[in-house]
């Protein structure tokens, strides 16, 4: 689907502001995939941003959210392929099993390249060393998390045997375990790594140490599909370039802080922190304009090959992206 | 787009399924059967709950026609909610709203959908 339909008001005065001559402008309907359980997390900043900003408008398109309803890995993907969204936000790692499984479905532009997960430890803990023969809560092993986690622990000589591990799955769960004590240490991320330090937890690395690449979530679409609404996607690419723009630019900080904590319901202060975390200094947490790192996709097919996802040879990252849209947009 | 209720503490791209409890800030399900113009369920079939045009939550019927969405926030009337339902060879006929009780919380909001066959 890639209907046109007849959009005023806002889209008209956005329209008008840069300079279009149309009297009430022609937008085509873009249906954007989203995981429920990224509606309310950092992860949809740059869409949150973007519509905000008016710049899905801007460019001529009617931006539509949709959420499948149950959520969950295998649903994205499969959403561009009942016709329910026309592109969507997904996780590398499930792209590249849908592609490897028959799905036409390519990487267009970059979300998040690489979250920062701390690895956060109770206060009498002064070093990562200091962990042999602790607990440490870990998400699932197969992970990008756990397997993040033990290249920081290997970092600072510490090997898989020297700790205790408890698979513990999500954030908030996590970090419960280090308050009742029975956990030394546990991986978490935004705000939760930050609140707990606010708590005097202690932290002692972050996941972007032992692994400075990596790309994250990607928005998606089917090759098909994107051959036929080539200048669509383009004008999308753009809108989201734009916003990444936006994001990063320090003149603009409050209002990124304002979406954060409108959209996440963390406080401003904590929502700063994080866009401090992120930039100060630059983590390549967020791609500059939503360019795609080959070299972090190839980091995502590593990490599938640690975990036994993916068998030696592994497939060329080439083969799940598609940079031309990112090119027509004007994206190096 | 920040009007959908989500579970915090999740990760993103669809790496995980939502708890089924509410959050305190989510708004009532919409629920119903989605049948053909004889009144037999239809499985499978696409429901759409769209919040003016800029959100929808999307599921599919089970077995016995049914369906359930949650994830709207609280502040949605559910007035402004429109559901539509889809199945290929189908089209829709008729939406029908059970009507809300006035002056009685809404916790959820009944819509059955009827489709039709397409010779």
């Amino acid at each position: 689907m890639s209907a046109i339909h007849r959009i005023c008001g806002a889209a008209l005065f956005a329209t008008l502001a840069t300079g279009a001559t149309a009297a009430c402008a022609q937008a085509t309907v873009v249906r954007y995939g989203q995981a429920s359980s990224a509606a309310r997390s950092i992860f949809s900043l740059p869409i949150v941003v973007a519509e905000r900003e008016g710049l899905f408008q801007k460019e001529g398109l009617d931006f539509r959210v949709v959420i499948p309803i149950p959520g969950g890995s295998d649903k994205m993907i499969a959403a561009l392929h009942d016709d329910t969204v026309d592109v969507t936000h997904v996780a590398t790692t499930f792209l590249v099993r849908a592609a490897l499984a028959g799905s036409d479905a390519v990487a267009i532009a970059a979300e998040f390249n690489n979250p920062i997960y701390s690895l956060v430890a109770r206060p009498e803990i002064g070093k990562i060393a200091d962990l042999k023969g602790k607990l440490v809560g870990m998400a699932d092993p197969a992970g990008s998390i756990a397997i993040s986690m033990r290249k920081l622990l290997a970092l600072h000589g510490v090997r898989e045997g020297d700790i205790r591990v408890k698979t513990i799955e999500g954030t908030p769960t996590r970090l419960n375990c280090l308050r009742r004590g029975e956990c030394a240490a546990v991986p978490l991320g935004q705000p939760q790594d930050l609140v707990a330090q606010s708590e005097g937890y202690r932290v002692l690395g972050f996941s972007t140490e032992a692994v400075p690449e990596f790309l994250y979530t990607v928005t998606a679409a089917r090759r098909s599909w994107a051959a036929a609404n080539k200048d669509t996607v383009t004008r999308y690419v753009r809108a989201l370039a734009a916003s990444f723009r936006i994001i990063r630019d320090p003149q603009r900080r409050d209002a990124v802080v304002k979406a954060i904590v409108d959209t996440t319901g963390v406080s401003p202060a904590i929502a700063e922190r994080t866009l401090a975390l992120y930039f100060e200094p630059e983590r390549k947490v967020l791609p500059r304009q939503g360019e795609i790192d080959l070299a972090g996709m190839a980091q995502v097919l590593a990490f599938m090959g640690e975990a036994g996802q993916l068998k030696a040879p592994l497939p060329a990252p080439e083969r799940f992206v598609d940079l031309q849209y990112l090119r027509l947009a004007g994206v190096r | 787009m920040a009007l959908a209720a989500a579970a915090s503490g999740a990760r993103a791209g669809g790496d995980s399924f939502e708890p089924d409890d509410h959050s305190p800030d989510e708004g009532p399900a919409y629920f119903g059967f989605v049948k053909d113009v004889a009144g037999k369920p239809i499985r499978d079939a696409k429901v759409s709950a769209s919040y003016k045009t800029s959100l929808t939550l999307v599921t599919r019927t089970n077995a016995t026609g049914a369906y359930k969405v949650r994830g709207f926030k609280k502040e949605i009337s559910p007035n402004d909610v429109t559901i539509t339902c889809a199945k290929e060879g189908y089209k829709q006929v008729r939406v029908f709203r059970r009507p809300l009780v006035k002056g009685k919380p809404v916790r959820s909001v009944e819509t059955e959908c009827r489709l039709q066959r397409v010779q």
